[in-house]
């Protein structure tokens, strides 16, 4: 039953039997790439995040410098601007007369190396024109003193004043964006010192490019606002104006320098702040951080793809190295399972890892080991059939059945009734304790009777040649003991011990319980047998007529049944007769059953 | 039992991937900025002109902004429909994203608009419409109010009983005929105010001033006259200086290029009507890249228009609006 599941069991397709959860590739596998994975998506996370953070600190740190830069830019050129307004004021503060020709060629002059100088005007502080350059006719409806730099002029007379970016609309023939310086400052008209408005015009378009080329990503841009808010530059003015765009001020306005995220218009926006410093302009830098942190992206694709391959990679490995190590066992395995059929002769291919070697040697041994038992099981199940035979065959021994029966004819011849019966008597007592219903084990006292009806037929036989004395403890009479194991011995007391003799013999038999033993003893007073003699009985056997059953054969026979602790000993000296002492276990004799099983 | 294992252990693999997948995706993208770059062809009247100059500028910020690849074309001339009939054709071969057109004739550009749009181009109408159901959305100022805000202002100066003309650009053009008719309905609401002649200068500033000499000639008791677009302003302004009515004859014009403004700060123009070509140019682009985008848009955008004269002419937002380069 259980080796049919067996085989059913392998009959089962390999592919299933391969991805069994709970086979060592599986697990090797499994547990080998999740923990591999776990790690490697840890770090990469963790990577990442570092990267992303210095990324993005780099890019907002890159936005500062250029915003820091274009600041730089814009506080040298106003610083440059001033210096040109002082120069131009020194000149007409050294001029005695406003009206010299001297001036107006100085100021043309100082325009001309300066590109982005658009124009110079000197007024009155009631707005009328006094000299201006390059020499240009005034617009009608100016308005002039509306305007931003006239007020300023005003209001702030020491101080020199930047306005916002304008249309310049007072001279005939250009409408320019400028920025404009304006101050009070003295002049000297014909000798009397007066009081007027400088006004210099600066092109805006040094100012406008610089802002315009400011790129920040590329959506990011940047634009200016002045203390007051008004728009300096900004490339989307237009939709300010139309309310279509919107640029939230109030941060802005807090800070003089610095950075945060403006998260107003919806989409985060990194802005960005510095201060020109002399006319108190701001520049404000507007970033998309998506945008401009591209390595966040960039990132992503590299850390996803890395991740896929790794895993992989590390898939292939795992199974590889768990086929590595569970191939051996496999292959073990089935070994085992061929030798669980049967067949024990098939060595275990011996390879793999240490401990599998070490595993397929040891098992290799085991193996010899079993094959080794079996064969000895194989002999000892022979040999004991074997002396079964030879008790079968003692028990109907024809020679000494010839000889009793040829002494009976003698006592009859001779007339000698009365041995006649004891002889027969004797005869059939021996016989049915032989064959004793084919049992194996009787008792003590049974096969004491059945030596005794032995020595009663060889004593008539052999003329009285020999006494025989038979001693038993009454406990002992009871003991179990293997049939016909004294006979061979007391036949051979009698052939080789005594029938040479000349003087009568004694043969004596005792049992006795000795140290949980059974000790039996036949002892002779014959002729004895040297040393060689001795060990070669228990070994070759010679069999030199006697009943058949050596006692060679009897040794054997306890050994097999009894064990190698129990068997035949003897003592013997030439001259002096010969001991054999029995040992055999204590055994009771109680229960039927048990015998028969035994046999 | 090891069933529901496997299972489980399945699950836990999900897991791990959207949290890595989650993690790699990143930020939504905003709604607006094209992932990649489209081709949006922008195809207007004439190819010079502060006006087309400033529709460029705003478009060109639109299409920095929201990732756009722009194609800006122009004819030579306002007049020259058939060329920009085939600019339209062009792009419609091109396999253009969208177009923006400025319809020189509303029309005239009507088939090849419907044509573009049974190729699946969206068209986006800016500052003149066309006569084509399939236009997308139209960007741009509304004329017919542009053109009843010079009347307005042009009666206030000559007062309920005077004789006026008109110096139109080109009869067909839908911004043209909306600023005529507006003009014309809020003149018609005076009895004593009379519109003597209508000229059409062909957007030619020759033309313009003899048109303007002619009227003059024709007509002497005119006391107000409005040009109603850019060309046609400086050519009847500068005819009107050189004839010596400036001042006496009221001028008002439409944009602002800086002759115009030159005369206005002169005395011989007293008001213009200014558009916002910058928005239309950046709206207009905005709107193509909604639609391709698939975001609802409306059906018109009217980025408006505004009178001018010596009192607003430098407040700040104006300056701007009049003179947008910064040159």
């Amino acid at each position: 039953m259980k080796i049919q599941h067996k085989r059913n069991a392998m009959k089962l397709p390999r592919i299933r039997e391969s991805f069994r959860l709970r086979s060592i590739q599986t697990i090797i596998t499994v547990s080998f790439t999740l923990m591999t994975i776990l790690v490697v998506v840890a770090v990469s996370f963790m990577l990442y995040n570092k990267f992303t953070k210095t990324a993005e600190e780099n890019a907002y740190l890159n936005i500062q410098q250029i915003i820091e830069q274009v600041n730089y830019h814009l506080e040298l050129y106003v610083k440059g601007m001033q210096d040109i307004y002082e120069v131009v004021e020194e000149q007409i503060n050294d001029t005695p007369d406003i009206s010299s020709p001297v001036l107006r060629e100085q100021l043309s002059t100082l325009l001309h190396t300066r590109e982005d100088l658009v124009s110079v005007g000197l007024f009155t502080p009631g707005g009328k024109l006094v000299l201006d350059n390059p020499d240009l006719e005034m617009r009608k409806n100016t308005m002039l003193e509306e305007q931003s730099w006239f007020e300023s002029a005003h209001e702030q007379p020491q101080k020199l004043s930047f306005s916002a970016p304008h249309i310049q609309n007072l001279y005939k023939g250009q409408y320019k964006w400028v920025v404009s310086l304006s101050r009070v400052i003295k002049y000297k008209d014909h000798g009397i010192s007066k009081e007027g408005i400088l006004l210099v015009d600066v092109n805006f378009r040094t100012i406008d490019e610089l802002s315009r080329k400011v790129s920040l990503g590329k959506r990011g841009y940047a634009y200016i606002i002045d203390d007051l808010g008004n728009i300096v530059y900004h490339p989307q003015q237009q939709l300010i104006y139309a309310g279509l765009k919107y640029e939230n001020l109030e941060p802005v306005f807090e800070y003089a320098f610095g950075s945060y995220i403006d998260k107003s218009t919806g989409e985060p926006r990194y802005i960005t702040i510095r201060t020109v410093e002399p006319i108190k302009w701001k520049i404000v830098g507007v970033a998309y951080p998506d945008e401009i942190v591209t390595t966040k992206k960039d990132l992503n694709q590299f850390v996803f793809w890395f991740l896929l391959v790794v895993c992989a990679a590390v898939v292939v490995l795992a199974m590889f190295v768990s086929a590595k190590i569970s191939q051996p066992l496999r292959r073990l395995e089935k070994s085992v399972q061929s030798v669980g059929q049967g067949d024990f002769n098939t060595p275990i291919h011996v390879s793999g890892a240490h401990e599998v070697v070490q595993l397929s040697k040891r098992f290799n041994f085991m193996l010899h080991r079993i094959r080794q038992l079996m064969d000895q099981n194989i002999h000892e199940q022979e040999a004991k059939r074997k002396s079964e035979l030879d008790v079968l065959q003692s028990q109907i021994n024809p020679h000494f059945l010839y000889n009793t029966l040829n002494s009976v004819i003698r006592l009859a011849e001779k007339g000698k009734k009365e041995e006649i019966v004891a002889t027969i008597t004797s005869l059939s007592r021996f016989f049915r304790i032989s064959l004793s219903k084919g049992k194996n084990i009787i008792t003590l006292e049974e096969e004491l009777e059945h030596v005794r009806h032995y020595l009663i037929i060889q004593k008539i036989r052999f003329k009285n040649k020999f006494n025989y004395a038979i001693e038993c403890e009454d406990l002992a009479l009871t003991c179990r003991t293997l049939k016909l194991i004294l006979q061979p011995i007391v036949e051979n007391a009698i052939y080789h011990g005594i029938e040479k003799m000349s003087d009568e013999g004694l043969i004596r038999i005792s049992a006795s319980i000795q140290e949980e033993r059974l000790v039996i003893k036949v002892s002779d007073d014959g002729l004895g047998m040297t040393r060689q003699v001795m060990d070669q009985i228990l070994i070759g056997g010679n069999r030199s007529g006697g009943s058949g059953v050596g006692v060679k054969n009897v040794n054997e026979r306890i050994r097999l049944y009894y064990g190698k602790h129990y068997g035949l000993s003897f003592e013997s000296e030439l001259e002096e007769g010969t001991t054999v002492t029995i040992t055999l276990p204590v055994e009771k004799y109680e229960d039927e059953q048990q015998e028969r099983g035994m046999a | 039992m090891t069933r529901t294992r496997a299972v489980r252990m399945r699950v836990y693999f999900m897991l791990a991937w959207t949290v890595l997948l989650a993690s790699c995706g990143g930020a939504a993208p905003n709604l607006h900025v094209l992932e990649k770059p489209k081709n949006v062809d922008m195809i207007v009247k004439m190819n010079h002109g502060d006006f087309w100059k400033t529709v460029k500028m705003g478009a060109e910020v639109a299409a920095k902004e929201y990732n756009v690849n722009l194609t800006f074309k122009a004819p030579q001339n306002e007049s020259d429909i058939d060329e920009q009939i085939r600019l339209v054709d062009e792009s419609i071969k091109n396999n253009a994203d969208a177009i923006i057109l400025s319809a020189s004739d509303y029309m005239r550009l009507a088939q090849v608009t419907d044509r573009a749009a049974y190729y699946k181009i969206p068209v986006i109408s800016m500052d003149s419409e066309v006569a084509s159901a399939r236009i997308t959305t139209f960007v741009g100022t509304n004329n017919y109010e542009a053109g009843q805000k010079a009347a307005e202002r042009l009666i206030k100066l000559t007062g309920p009983e005077s004789r006026i003309g008109v110096m139109n650009f080109v009869r067909g053009a839908k911004n043209a005929d909306e600023r005529e008719e507006g003009f014309m309905d809020y003149v018609a609401r005076f009895p004593g105010v009379e519109v003597v002649d209508i000229e059409y200068c062909e957007s030619d500033e020759q033309i313009a001033r003899q048109l303007t000499r002619k009227m003059m000639k024709e007509h002497p008791d005119i006391s107000g006259i409005v040009a109603l677009n850019e060309v046609a302003s400086i050519g009847t302004a500068e005819e009107i200086q050189e004839l010596g009515f400036g001042g006496k004859v009221k001028i008002i014009t439409f944009d602002s290029p800086a002759k115009v403004m030159e005369l206005l700060q002169e005395g011989i123009v007293q008001g213009t009507v200014i558009q916002n070509p910058f928005n239309n140019g950046y709206l207009a682009v905005q709107y193509a890249v909604q639609v391709m985008e698939g975001i609802e848009v409306k059906e018109r955008e009217d980025t408006k228009s505004r009178l001018i004269d010596l009192d607003n002419m430098l407040r700040p937002d104006n300056q701007k609006l009049l003179f947008p380069f910064v040159k």
